[in-house]
């Protein structure tokens, strides 16, 4: 009998866990919850995914998990309400939106390159301080954004009119937002892997997870490629969080909800591996999108929800210890 | 046979070699009366009422002395085997909550409950240690981080309300000698006892032979295992030890904190304090821990009350404690890398040449 390589184990079990854990639990509720599960899901496994793909490609290249993208997408939706409500009606709902989005986007990025250059670059060489200095800077940006916008949640903000209308499929009701948002994450995923497919820069990126030393060897910097990955992580992680205000506001905690996710994701796909974080991001979303219809169902209590992601993690470091399409070390 | 002169001789030895650790000690034993003869206050209150300035910096001593353990215990792993754990709360978590448990829902005496919860931390300890050969660096940081969360969720759900009382936690009744609102001294003495046996025991193990395996494995693990030690059992040694250390730290807070089991205890914020803790000190070194402990308690304690005015703007510093802890944080990891202890011990070298070099131009 043939051994399966080690890619091709990773995506057997990906199969065989939707196979025997997620699609019965969807034929158990019946078509139409169904599809509203699997819609719940792809929407939570986009907008995990945004703050994930940053955090994967620079510990990928640099070895730096950078805890602090979970306040980039806090900062972000704070950013994008205070611009969208700073401009004035006339200017049309869709203008407004496309300007909270843009500017939450840039002021992402150019925080993420002052922070780069500012904090994690005099560390270089002290790996495991990156690590913590980026704990740090969590709180700090937290406890900054309180102070500035105060310690209360701000309510949803309106969405654009074009957007803000339902849709109905199987006899169910998806509200159009949503699915931009989908959409959106899909748009990005795209996006990033032609970055990474298709340009010079990408390949550089691509060679410089494998072996950063060996790049540099070759006369690349390595460095400066990092500090425009890490602005660029943080630039989508702020742009998530300004998409998700229309629907569910903005909170201090949001960051840290989203960031433990994103983690996980970070991990079951193995750092470094954009396939991976991919991949698990679309895992993750509908694990627990399913795992919240359940313990709806069954618990009254959302106690699956917030457990079953943690479970696959468990899972899936027992059975691969470097994620699934990880690097061995 | 000792005749009487030579043990004194050996004790008059003793206390000149390690003078720092026996003046540390004076001063903690004397601290109640000390303060109360300053502030002139009892340091057993008034009328058995805990009252006076004695009794309150007693608490406060007492909270540095139970973080000073939880961060020993933090350091064994983080700083001596280089093992990094996410999860170290869950340990803290279990000490009070298993022994609350006992003692509420079982109807157990206090120290059966808390040999229970003991019992459970090590098994726990070996379990992440176990796992520990196979998970790796930082993926062993996200699993353990994992692992802690789901008893925090555990904890904090209604599912069990019955058992953990959910958000609210449960509180549960210790014997009156054990009540730290009655009897401040006595508790505050216990855990001083508690304390100098755990950081005594610690640096045991980081003296003898297996403590220099320790650092072997934090060096180069693959070396080590190359020599031919089997560094797994040193890991489960180092894991274990520190899981239940940090149940006793648990269970001595849970007491002085009103004797409340909240889900607060298995959360992330008692696996970052004793982190922060070790960095402030110094990782790696044995009193680091406690000076962390001690500067970031005091600190806390002193600045909750301080205001900053600048111009006509008020900073209360209370109310942004962790926007201050947060900052610090920064400026450790950028400027003391090797915490305030790690520097001083740094030091040392320099500081002896230039001793040497001024004893020199001196002579000629």
């Amino acid at each position: 009998m043939r051994r399966f390589s080690r890619h091709e184990r990773s995506w057997l079990f990906v199969a065989v866990y939707f196979a025997v854990l997620i699609v019965p639990a969807w034929l158990l509720f019946g078509p139409g919850t169904g599809i509203q599960i699997v819609f719940s899901g792809l929407l939570q496994g986009m907008l995990i995914f945004l703050v994930a793909a940053g955090m994967s490609i620079v510990f990928g290249l640099l070895d730096v998990l950078n805890f602090a993208q979970g306040a980039w997408f806090m900062l972000g939706a704070y950013i994008g309400f205070t611009v969208y409500e700073a401009l004035p009606g006339e200017i049309g709902g869709g203008w407004r939106f496309a300007a909270a989005a843009l500017a939450a986007t840039l002021v992402g990025a150019a925080l993420g390159l002052v922070v780069e250059i500012g904090l994690i670059r005099p560390l270089y060489k002290r790996p495991i301080f990156q690590i913590l200095m980026t704990f740090g800077l969590a709180t700090v940006m937290e406890e900054a954004v309180r102070l500035i916008w105060g310690p209360a949640p701000h309510p949803p903000m309106e969405k654009p009119g074009l957007l803000d209308s339902q849709f109905y499929l199987l006899g169910q009701q998806f509200s159009v937002y949503r699915l931009f948002i989908i959409l959106v994450g899909l748009v990005m995923v795209v996006a990033v892997m032609l970055l990474l497919k298709r340009t010079r820069v990408g390949l550089i990126i691509r060679a410089g997870v494998q072996d950063s030393e060996m790049v540099e060897a070759l006369g690349i910097n390595v460095r400066q490629v990092f500090t425009w990955v890490f602005a660029l992580g943080t630039a989508v992680a702020s742009l998530g969080g300004m998409v998700v205000v229309p629907f569910r506001g903005a909170t201090l905690g949001m960051g840290n909800e989203f960031l433990l996710a994103a983690i996980i994701v970070v991990v079951i796909g193995g750092m470094g591996s954009y396939e991976g974080t991919v991949v698990a991001s679309v895992l993750v979303g509908l694990t627990r999108a399913t795992a919240e219809y359940l313990s709806l169902e069954y618990f009254e209590a959302p106690i699956l929800a917030e457990m079953s992601i943690l479970m696959v993690m468990v899972l899936v470091l027992l059975v691969q210890p470097s994620g699934l399409f990880g690097r061995e070390e | 046979m000792d005749t009487p002169e030579t043990s004194l001789a050996a004790i008059r030895k003793e206390i000149a070699t390690h003078a720092g650790y026996w003046i540390a000690l004076a001063f903690l034993i004397l601290f109640p009366f000390l303060v109360g003869w300053y502030t002139g206050s009892s340091p057993t209150g008034i009328r058995g009422r805990p009252v006076g300035a004695s009794v309150y910096w007693q608490g406060i001593m007492i909270q540095v002395m139970v973080y000073a353990i939880l961060a020993i215990s933090y350091n064994l792993m983080f700083g001596f085997i280089g093992v990094i754990s996410f999860g170290h709360a869950l340990f803290f978590g279990i000490g009070a909550y298993i022994t609350g448990i006992g003692v509420r829902h079982l109807g157990l005496p206090i120290g059966i409950s808390l040999l229970i919860a003991l019992i459970t931390s090590a098994i726990l300890g070996l379990l992440t240690g176990m796992v520990s050969l196979r998970i790796k660096g930082v993926y062993f940081a996200m699993f353990t981080l994992a692992f802690a969360t789901v008893f925090y969720v555990l904890a904090k759900n209604r599912l069990l309300v019955n058992i953990t009382g959910a958000e609210d936690g449960f509180r549960f009744e210790v014997p009156e000698w054990l009540n730290p609102v009655r009897h401040r001294l006595e508790y505050y003495y216990l855990t001083l006892v508690v304390f100098v046996l755990v950081f005594v025991l610690v640096r045991r193990i980081i003296n003898s032979p297996a403590g220099r395996v320790f650092l072997a494995i934090r060096e180069n693990e693959e070396r080590a295992q190359t020599i031919g030690y089997n560094t797994l059992a040193f890991k489960l040694l180092a894991i274990t030890t520190a899981s239940v250390l940090a149940s006793v730290a648990g269970f001595l807070h849970v007491i002085l904190n009103n004797k409340q089991a909240q889900p607060s205890l298995l959360g992330v914020g008692y696996t970052v304090d004793p982190l922060l803790m070790t960095l402030v000190g110094g990782m790696g070194t044995l009193s680091g821990p406690v000076v962390g402990a001690m500067t970031l308690h005091l600190g806390e304690t002193i600045l909750r009350e301080a205001r900053i005015e600048i111009g006509g703007l008020t900073i209360n510093i209370g109310e942004n404690w962790e926007m201050v802890l947060g900052l610090a944080f920064l400026i450790v990891v950028i400027v003391l890398p090797y915490g305030i202890v790690g520097t001083w011990l740094r030091g040392r070298a320099s500081r002896h040449k230039w001793w040497g070099q001024l004893q020199k131009r001196l002579r000629l």
